[in-house]
């Protein structure tokens, strides 16, 4: 799920970029007050450990091998504030000195993997937890499970969104077609969340048999779940991330349902005509109509991504006032 | 310092100990004796269940624990956890860093100099062998130059030359000294006084009195170095022993006084009767002692 | 069977004493992080064919010229090219050769010089580098303790596999094998606690150097008149792009 440099449309580039800013300077002042003393290392460690982990291919079967995204482990090993810190230390480290990853599309990757996939399984994991946990083990299991699949499937499907929202506004010359990024990337993640979700309950069964308080203390444990029923008890924060959602599920039908229809079909009979050549030759700001249609998206991404970061900041600030 | 601390099982209980500037203790003890426990609450790593740290007269708690911690230099048993920088040079210098010293060069070249590494300035630390890698960490720690230095296990793991070597260094340099070991003969070159530690402190005295305490050290699970072993073997046996030497410098000096006692005797003695008798009658006396 | 991807590891592996002394390792570390991503930044929002032929000829020049080993160059490049090649090849199943070949020139001419950067530079000097850029304290600390832990954590992951094999464990085959799995999560849990144990004491090392923290940029290097050069190449590089992109040129 790593988008190299010069693949996305440099202004799809550009808005996650942006988002991506806000949400790790939200996630950082979150976080900064955690990360003493003992958090530092271990956060690091987790860090290292999902680097590592996203080395290890596991098999898929019929030969093809997928692997660990780790962002549902991390937001629930340690909260979503610091995962998004984490995951994205994670991200640099891959692109600064592996070439996974580029500097241009750095804000979309940091967007899927480290803030949409670990704040996912964050909100899976305490949506499900209440309702399945009274089952005991298994169904603390299934809700870690079911995170981390969800995790790599959303993640999978914002990324596919993107790309397919590139090729669409820069005529072809950027991005993967909706028609195939869509299925393919969906198709794909959906089989490699279950490796996830299985690894995912199997080494936080483990941490929590083993040593629950080594990443994340009770009291920060109480601590997020009192986070998370501000947010579920908090009007405007169920009204913004409903918009987010629905933004999120509706963009990549969006971009299915105008490729498949009429739009694409002109386009491809166009791709082989003079329109093509243009486009070669177009600036990559030169984008006419559609230009509007994408920062009109991109700001009610970013205005809602700003809601969801103030809400946050309020809910906990309320949560640090009231102890 | 007086401190108590207690983690489930209890660690350490009534210890109370202090150290004169400029004075080299060695804190010995078996292995989980709480000595590396000892170290980390002096370092303000952790906080005694009860009792206090101080340091230089001021209490040691959560919020000075990092001031004071860079005027008490913790180095670890394993050099590995505490180098951090890609050269040697830039490890030294960190810690000066850190704390915003002036004249950083300068700081890091007498660091370097007092542990004995000055040529390896450009090396990449990894790439040194384990008792190099010894001094670097000293070497990082003496940089910050803090009042005091809290070496764990010194010794341990480093082959006999390394470890001869180190040693020498210890002794010859003017700092105050906390040292954790069970490496009683290295203790006994390098401290003047020392305090067997078993949970509790068991005993306190110069290293010499601590051997001969034969009943402390099985108590507390110490094995007595080869050296003293031998000259007590000889002292069973009869040899006029006064003291058992730890360290090969003592042992070649006791080992002359020996000789020069036992010339004297067998001089005195000298005349008919069986000289194996009597030996063995003044090695009874031995044991009749030790009792 | 678990295959760990190579990917590049042992290309900065092998990196030792003598970190090559030319004349690219020795620029001021925040002179090639901006110069390289501003060619990066440049060479991604091409389009034209032209301009990308060029955007990669100056990429290939660049690793050429900075004496970078090519053996670990190729290395990190293959690791890194399932990447490139995934749309590469779909954009050319979709949208025809040109482009396909276009796309495939314009990530490779933003990949190389980024690799060329990470080989030849010492890692704490990127970082160090980047701290200096004014990327906040919390993020490089953190990059920092990450890669100090990334050996620590190859170390016991080694350990764990040559315990786990001598002990007869060989599943993990497939998606299905549900045991396998279970081990290698077990395992994964089990290197986390005890090198946990390990990272808190490394910590610790750094503390009792007076470590608060945030890491203060060790290296005073400063930007001399050879950076001066170097950004000016790449500006002149990128001023041709801009040119060639916006049809001035050809």
């Amino acid at each position: 799920m790593h988008v190299p440099d010069g693949l996305m449309d440099p202004l799809v580039a550009l808005i996650g970029l942006l988002e991506f800013l806000a949400f790790i300077t939200a996630a950082s002042y979150l976080g900064s007050k955690r990360l003493q003393d003992k958090q530092l290392p271990r956060i690091a460690l987790l860090s290292a450990g999902i680097f590592v982990a996203q080395m290890l291919n596991f098999p898929i079967g019929g030969g093809t091998t997928g692997h660990l995204i780790g962002a549902a482990l991390f937001a629930i090993l340690v909260g979503p504030a610091l995962a998004v810190v984490g995951m994205t230390v994670v991200l640099i480290i891959q692109a600064l000195m592996f070439g996974d990853g580029g500097i241009t599309s750095f804000g979309l990757n940091a967007i899927n993997m480290a803030v949409i996939a670990p704040l996912t399984g964050w909100g899976v994991y305490h949506l499900l937890e209440p309702m399945l946990g009274r089952s005991g083990i298994s169904g603390k299991n299934i809700a870690v499970g079911a995170a981390a699949w969800a995790s790599v499937f959303v993640a999978a499907a914002a990324c596919a969104a993107e790309l397919a929202v590139s090729y669409a506004i820069s005529g072809g010359a950027y991005g993967i077609a909706a028609t195939v990024s869509i299925p393919a990337m969906l198709g794909y993640h959906a089989v490699i969340g279950v490796g996830e979700a299985v690894i995912t309950v199997g080494v936080i069964a483990y941490l929590w048999d083993v040593s629950a308080d080594s990443f994340l203390s009770k009291d920060e444990r109480l601590k997020n779940r009192a986070i998370w029923g501000r947010i579920t008890s908090s009007k405007t924060l169920q009204a913004s991330l409903a918009v987010l959602v629905v933004f999120a599920l509706a963009l990549p039908l969006y971009f299915l349902y105008s490729s498949e229809g009429m739009d694409g079909l002109e386009r491809t009979m166009d791709d082989a005509g003079i329109e093509e050549e243009n486009a070669m030759l177009a600036s990559p700001f030169g984008y006419g109509e559609s230009y509007f249609a994408v920062l009109f998206a991109g700001v009610i991404g970013f205005v809602a991504v700003a809601l969801i970061a103030l809400g946050l900041l309020r809910a906990i600030g309320s949560t640090k006032f009231r102890e | 310092m007086t401190y108590k601390y207690e983690d489930g099982t209890m660690a350490l209980r009534d210890v109370d100990l202090s150290i004169e500037r400029g004075e080299k203790v060695a804190i010995v003890g078996p292995n989980g004796a709480g000595k590396s426990t000892l170290l980390n609450l002096v370092a303000g790593f952790r906080m005694p269940f009860s009792g206090r740290v101080l340091i230089e007269g001021r209490e040691l708690n959560h919020e000075n624990a990092d001031e004071l911690r860079s005027e008490v230099g913790l180095v670890f048993q394993d050099p590995e956890d505490q180098i951090f920088m890609p050269t040697v040079e830039e490890d030294v210098a960190f810690g000066p860093r850190n704390l915003g010293l002036d004249d950083i060069d300068a700081r890091v070249t007498r660091a370097l100099r007092s542990a004995g590494i000055e040529g390896l300035a450009k090396r990449r630390p990894h790439r040194l062998s384990y008792g190099m890698k010894k001094r670097v960490a000293i070497a990082g720690i003496l940089a910050m130059e803090p009042e005091m230095l809290l070496l764990d296990e010194p010794t341990s793991g480093l082959d006999p030359r390394a470890r001869l070597e180190l040693v020498k260094l210890l002794r010859e340099m003017d700092k105050t000294m906390l040292i954790a070991t069970h490496d009683l003969e290295a203790a006994a070159e390098i401290v003047d006084r020392a305090v067997v530690l078993n949970v509790s402190v068991v005993m306190e005295g110069t290293m010499s009195d601590i051997v001969m305490s034969k009943k402390v050290l099985q108590d507390a699970g110490l094995e007595l170095p080869p050296v003293s072993k031998l000259f007590d073997a000889m002292g069973r046996m009869g040899y006029p022993v006064d003291s058992l030497p730890v360290s090969m410098d003592q042992a070649v000096a006791e080992l002359t006084r020996v000789i020069d006692r036992e010339a004297k005797r067998t001089s005195e003695l000298r005349g008919p009767g069986n000289p194996r008798s009597d030996r063995k009658s003044r090695q009874s006396d031995a044991r009749g002692n030790g009792d | 069977m678990i295959i760990t991807h190579v990917r590049g590891h042992s290309a900065l592996r092998e990196r030792d004493e003598d970190l090559d002394t030319s004349w690219f390792s020795q620029l001021d570390p925040r002179v090639k992080i901006v110069g390289v991503f501003s060619f990066v930044v440049v060479a991604a929002l091409l389009t034209r064919p032209e301009g990308v032929t060029i955007a990669l000829t100056a990429a290939i020049a660049l690793a050429a010229a900075s004496r970078v080993s090519a053996k670990r160059l190729i290395v990190a490049y293959a690791a890194a090219f399932p990447f490139v090649a995934l749309a590469s090849a779909s954009i050319f199943l979709f949208s025809g050769w040109d482009r396909g070949l276009t796309m495939l020139a314009r990530t490779s001419s933003c990949v190389i010089p980024l690799l060329v950067l990470a080989l030849g530079t010492e890692t704490f000097d990127l970082f160090s580098g980047l701290r200096r850029l004014k990327v906040p304290g919390m993020i490089t600390t953190l990059l920092m303790l990450t890669f100090r832990f990334l050996l620590l954590l190859s170390d016991e992951l080694e350990r764990m596999k040559v315990s786990r094999q001598a002990r007869g464990f060989r599943g993990g085959r497939s998606l299905l094998d549900r045991y396998g799995l279970r081990v290698l999560s077990f395992t994964a849990g089990m290197v986390l606690v005890r090198a946990s144990a390990r990272a808190d004491r490394v910590y610790e090392g750094l503390r009792c150097k007076a470590f608060r923290k945030d890491m203060i940029p060790w290296r005073t290097s400063s930007v001399r008149s050879r950076d001066m050069a170097f950004l000016a190449c790449l500006a002149i590089v990128a001023g041709v792009l801009a040119a060639v992109q916006y049809e001035v040129l050809f």
